[in-house]
């Protein structure tokens, strides 16, 4: 038999390895995490579709709500064009947002976004999005930016989400660069809130 | 390693190193155990004096003590979290584990001493770094007030901008890293040094105890430290893994956060079951009732422990299955833990009790360990949780279960082992006083906390409405009771150390089994050089 010694460094190497397993792990949470809510549809994460992929279509409408929110860090003032639609399940459909840059710089900004009740996200499609990109906005210059996206008729069909009688598409824009004249961190600080809800 | 012992042996019999190579190049398990021990209880009046501040600005509504100003809210948020990661870090993990632990693992296995010493020394001093680390970031640019689960946003470089979030980040990983090092050397030890005939199934339920504490240690802590290297990255690399406006989830941080944070609770309580069956074997006089049952009770609560995070995190947002998923796993808990205090019941029934004071305390941690228990099946609905979630209800849950237990469990082991750490025994007169102050003080400290909690006090907030103020007023009397108990035990410890009766190697006498009544009191500087033949034993005798 091996002595003491090498016997307790073989386990303690071991050991060693287990620790660095789990901090790799940790970090390979980030990616699978993202793509579990990719797949799953969690935490309302609408699922994405590239335009002419093939939909059941089905005589059942849905109400489509929209919602428009804006970090403080970024001067923008952004709206929904149309606060609801009544859509036809499984056919594609197009709504607005407005967005202006109210303050006197060129600012880029992206939008995240996800759709309430979390458990209709994944019969909730985009077909293409202002959110797929950045936005840059000169001062002062308004734009109205769309989404195309459709709703699976199986939503009716799954006794979990068959009582959804609405969906909310909800965004928040943010800003791209993040040096100091652009994020005002101060004013953030100073706020309870992150977020202004503007609709 | 036989050789050098017995040319130790004849070398240095009594040979002890000077003050600074005995206390500060140590790679003796005893002084080590000594060091963690003395750094726990200094530790322990820092975390306390800032939970009595906390208290005495709660006792009525309004603010008293603090400044009506975000400087001084800020302040109230950094005492709330500098109490929260001193008692988790600081006191009870160091004193459990680094304290009780390197004690006592080897002599209750019959090991010379750790597998690694120097390794432990290093241990023991990335500790009290990481203290020092957290004790600055108190004192810079405002202070972290994130609480100890340090959420981003509020831990952002946009609610924290200062370097204090950043020095309790590293005050953090260093003490993660002193605690890995440490777990991978009880683990070594436990699992190849134990004596002739100490197979794992005959070892004492303290040392199973530390040997499944060690390794939820190893399989935690590494998932901590890379969350917080990610928030590290994200405040001062520009990295986005918790920024939504960068991509990342903020949410990804609360399960990392508490894939780590609900095996630390077993982390901190786990020890204390092993003490508790020590001292409840001893006092009644009995074997542990089911040993097996309980050691495994142990290793299944830290398997459990690792898939029931969630349960911490109801309010995010999860789908009703998840919910269920959670709730379900989270009650399953309460089976090996109801294994184990059925076993400390049965060990007592019939046995021949002697109310000693460790005995006290062990008594007194089973009553409170029950009560948290209850009120965490409670919160282990989804449902209600929703409405319980950061009241002062969870507050009076966690400070019974992993609070106050840990803290009623180092006590008991402290009265059960200071005869064999100093050579002397407590005051029994003034120990009886402690133990009741203390035991009446932090039951009227966080009883009312489940009324007030209930009524929907909120968690980690200065100022309350009047309705709140009767319940705060009498925990606050609580608190009060409870630092008096608290002096109380320094002046026990001053006593036993100046004036305590000198005892034999063992003073509990017939029920005192394991092998560290073996030795002389005080523990000598070598012990267990020969190893003793544990062969033919029952267990954990």
């Amino acid at each position: 038999m091996a002595s003491l010694q090498t016997r307790n460094r073989r386990i303690a190497i071991s050991l060693v390895t287990l620790v660095v397993g789990m901090l790799g792990l940790a970090y390979a949470s980030v990616p699978l995490y993202e793509l579990f809510c990719r797949v799953t549809g969690y935490g309302g994460t609408p699922k994405i579709k590239i335009a002419g992929a093939p939909v059941k279509k089905s005589n059942g409408t849905i109400e489509v709500r929209f919602d428009a929110n804006t970090n403080k860090a970024l001067q923008w003032h952004f709206k929904p064009v149309q606060v609801k639609q009544t859509v036809k399940l499984g056919e594609p459909s197009l709504a607005f947002y407005r967005v202006k840059n109210t303050s006197a710089n060129l600012l880029t900004g992206t939008a995240i976004f996800n759709v309430t009740p979390f458990k209709a996200a994944s019969y909730f499609s985009k077909i293409d999005c202002f959110c797929f990109v950045e936005q840059t906005l000169k001062p002062g210059q308004e734009i109205d930016m769309p989404v195309e996206f459709f709703v699976d008729p199986e939503i009716f069909s799954d006794p979990k989400t068959q009582e959804i009688s609405a969906i909310t598409l909800s965004y928040t824009f943010y800003p791209v660069e993040r040096d100091e004249d652009n994020v005002d961190r101060t004013l953030s600080r100073k706020s309870g809130s992150n977020d202004e809800i503007d609709s | 390693m036989a050789n050098s012992v017995e040319a130790h042996h004849g070398e240095h019999e009594h040979h002890y190193p000077g003050f600074f190579t005995r206390w500060f190049c140590s790679t003796n398990h005893k002084d080590i155990g000594t060091l963690y021990l003395w750094v726990a209880m200094i530790a322990a009046i820092i975390g306390g004096v800032m939970s009595w501040y906390i208290r005495a600005e709660l006792a009525e509504p309004g603010l008293q003590l603090i400044s009506n100003d975000p400087e001084g809210r800020q302040f109230y948020n950094v005492l709330v979290t500098g109490h929260g990661f001193i008692m988790v870090f600081f006191v009870v993990m160091p004193a459990m584990i680094g304290g009780f632990g390197n004690w006592f693992v080897p002599l209750m296995i019959g090991a010379p001493d750790m597998a690694f010493p120097r390794m432990n020394n290093i241990s023991f001093w990335l500790l009290a770094a990481g203290f020092i680390l957290l004790l600055i970031a108190a004192f810079i640019d405002g202070g972290p007030g994130t609480g100890w689960t340090v959420y981003p946003p509020l831990s952002s470089a946009d609610f924290h901008p200062g370097r204090a979030v950043d020095f309790g980040i590293l005050s953090l990983h260093v003490a993660g890293a002193s605690s890995i090092l440490g777990a991978i050397n009880f683990i070594v030890t436990i699992f190849n040094m134990r004596a002739p005939g100490m197979t794992i199934h005959r070892m004492p339920l303290f040392v199973w105890a530390m040997l499944i504490t060690a390794f939820l240690l190893l399989l935690a802590l590494p998932v901590l430290a890379g969350g917080l290297t990610m928030l590290l990255t994200d405040r001062n690399f520009g990295t986005s893994f918790f920024d939504p406006g960068q991509g990342g989830d903020p949410v990804l941080w609360q399960h990392l956060f508490w894939f780590f944070g609900h095996p630390e609770v077993y982390i901190i309580i786990l020890p204390a079951f092993g003490i508790i069956s020590q001292i409840v074997s001893t006092f009644s006089k009995k074997p542990v009732f089911g040993y097996l049952g309980m050691a495994y009770a142990m290793a299944a609560i830290g398997v459990v422990g690792f898939v029931v995070w969630a349960h911490h995190m109801y309010t995010v947002g999860f789908d009703v299955n998840t919910r269920a998923y959670f709730t379900a796993a989270t009650m399953v808990i309460a089976v090996p833990t109801g294994v184990k205090i059925f076993s400390w019941l049965a060990t007592m029934w019939g046995g021949s009790i002697r109310m000693e004071v460790p005995m006290m305390y062990a008594v007194a941690f089973i009553f409170l360990f029950v009560v948290g228990g209850v009120t965490g099946i409670t919160l282990a609905n989804s449902s209600a949780d929703l409405v319980f979630h950061d009241t002062y209800y969870v507050v009076a849950h966690f400070h019974y279960v992993m609070g106050i237990a840990a803290i009623l469990g180092m006590f008991a082991g402290w009265y059960y082992w200071i005869g064999k750490m100093s050579g002397r025994q407590y005051p029994e007169t003034l120990s009886r006083l402690q133990f009741w102050l203390f035991f009446i003080g932090v039951n009227v400290l966080f009883f009312p906390q489940h009324f007030s909690g209930f009524a929907g006090m909120p968690r980690r907030i200065p100022d309350y409405p009047d309705a709140y103020a009767p319940y705060n007023y009498i925990s606050s009397i609580g608190a009060l009771i409870t630092a008096v108990g608290t002096l109380l035990f320094f002046v026990v410890l001053w006593r036993t150390y100046a004036a305590g009766t000198r005892v034999g190697a063992n003073p509990w006498g017939e029920g005192a089994t394991t092998l560290e009544w073996s030795v002389d009191s005080p523990a000598p500087w070598h012990t267990h050089e020969d190893l003793p033949d544990m062969a033919g034993k029952a267990p954990a005798e």
